[in-house]
């Protein structure tokens, strides 16, 4: 029952992973390069809360400075990523990450 | 038909989860941020109350005085002037905090299996907006309510818009959405799975929280600037400044600390424009980077030639 109702740090870090996990799986398992990059997105909001939970246990502010910083940088990383799908998806009218095989080549 | 239910479904749990996280958190973060330390009264923490959610406004409490008032203020805990100031109703160890928590954690982590579960890409993206609706709430959950409101502001909002954009213009159903890989590649790609959930574990039986669940620190910022020339916490200043100086724990050194400042913007802003001050300018390259070179890639390569064009120009442009 104390590990329902006492919500401690740990909760916070284990949903975390779990979070990561889940955007770990979709990233291997999909092959439609849009739902790759929502996992992407999933798993940078786990490290955020990690590092937000992290903040708060060791009562240091500086990392909620860093997670506004990876936020900007996922802002950043999903437009160029999308533009490169749009360009992707003009050329050969599909999205899926098995049949880009042009540089294996 | 049968694709708009999971449609319908997600957007039942995002308006649940908004409304949730509006009206069940609000008014507990209101009364944390209304309890203030006296300055030059080391160690007494006063509580003031301020039109803070359903209570009556006004109360202070500072000095108990014989009115059936204050001895009614003196029966409540929250409003006990010599309660600890980490023993207030914010902290989160409460039973409907507790439910809360596992409300958001499920939406959080619902959303997040929808991402990857579902072949309908509208239906993912509103998967994706409730579990960070959720993650949004989580964020609440740990004073950091800046965060929170950029977490809806930039991914709820901005980030999902953007998805939605796009699928919109690609526009095509998948045949096949999931990677079927052959034997080899499966083995490897559980194999890899299976390390990563050890190393996880791993790593968070190793966690070591400070001793009781969620009361230590009590929410702070740290003022690091007030110090003497020996580099101790300067406890005039400090006091003056509304706080004072402690340790987070063992072998740290003391800090000047205003309580209940966590995460707000003012705290979040003292630090990005003080130590964060060459993170958030360099940010801003980035942006400006990352706008151009997604301009530059997703702008189509040779679009409506000019009619008196070079013919050889045109045919090389046809072949990039």
């Amino acid at each position: 029952m104390s590990i329902i109702f006492n919500i401690g740090y740990g909760h916070f870090l284990v949903l975390a992973a779990v979070l990561f996990l889940i955007g770990v799986g979709g990233v291997l398992i999909r092959r439609n390069a849009l739902i790759i990059l929502m996992s992407v997105e999933l798993m940078l909001n786990a490290a955020n809360m990690t590092l937000l939970t992290f903040s708060r246990m060791w009562g240091d502010i500086s990392a909620h400075t860093f997670a506004l910083i990876v936020i900007a940088v996922a802002a950043a990383e999903a437009a160029v990523g999308l533009a490169i799908v749009v360009a992707v998806f003009r050329g050969r009218r599909n999205v899926d990450v098995d049949r880009l095989t042009t540089l294996r080549h | 038909m049968r694709t708009r239910i999971p449609i319908l479904i997600a957007a039942a749990a995002l308006a649940l989860v908004a409304t949730g996280a509006a009206g069940a958190l609000a008014p507990s973060i209101a009364v944390a941020q209304n309890v203030v330390i006296q300055p030059g009264q080391p160690g007494v923490v006063v509580q003031q109350v301020q039109g803070a959610g359903a209570r009556p406004t006004g109360a202070p409490t500072a000095a108990p005085s014989p009115t059936p008032r204050a001895e009614a203020a003196a029966s409540d805990p929250r409003l006990n002037p010599k309660a600890p100031p980490h023993l207030d109703e914010i902290e989160s160890t409460g039973k409907g905090t507790a439910l809360l928590f596992w409300a958001f954690a499920l939406a959080a982590v619902g959303g997040a299996l929808f991402v990857v579960t579902r072949r309908n890409l509208i239906a993912a993206v509103m998967g994706m907006v409730g579990s960070f609706l959720g993650i949004a709430a989580v964020y609440m959950m740990l004073y950091a309510s800046f965060l929170s409101v950029i977490q809806m502001l930039v991914y709820a909002g901005a980030i999902m818009v953007l998805f939605v954009f796009v699928i919109m213009i690609l526009n095509r159903p998948e045949d096949e959405p999931v990677a079927p890989s052959g034997r080899a590649g499966q083995a490897i790609g559980s194999l890899a799975m299976v390390y990563l959930v050890f190393r996880l574990g791993m790593l968070l039986i190793d966690v070591k929280a400070p001793e009781s669940a969620m009361a230590p620190p009590a929410p702070t910022v740290a003022i690091v600037a007030v110090r003497t020339p020996e580099g101790a916490c300067d406890v005039a200043r400090c006091e003056a400044a509304g706080g004072r100086c402690s340790v987070t724990g063992p072998n740290q050194p003391q800090l000047c600390r205003v309580l209940h400042e966590w995460g707000t913007v003012k705290s979040v802003g003292t630090d990005l424009f003080g130590p964060g001050a060459f993170p958030f300018e360099a940010i801003s390259i980035l942006l400006l980077v990352a706008v151009v070179g997604a301009i530059a890639i997703a702008r189509p390569l040779h679009e409506d030639p000019k009619p008196g064009a070079d013919a050889a120009d045109a045919a090389r442009s046809e072949h990039a």
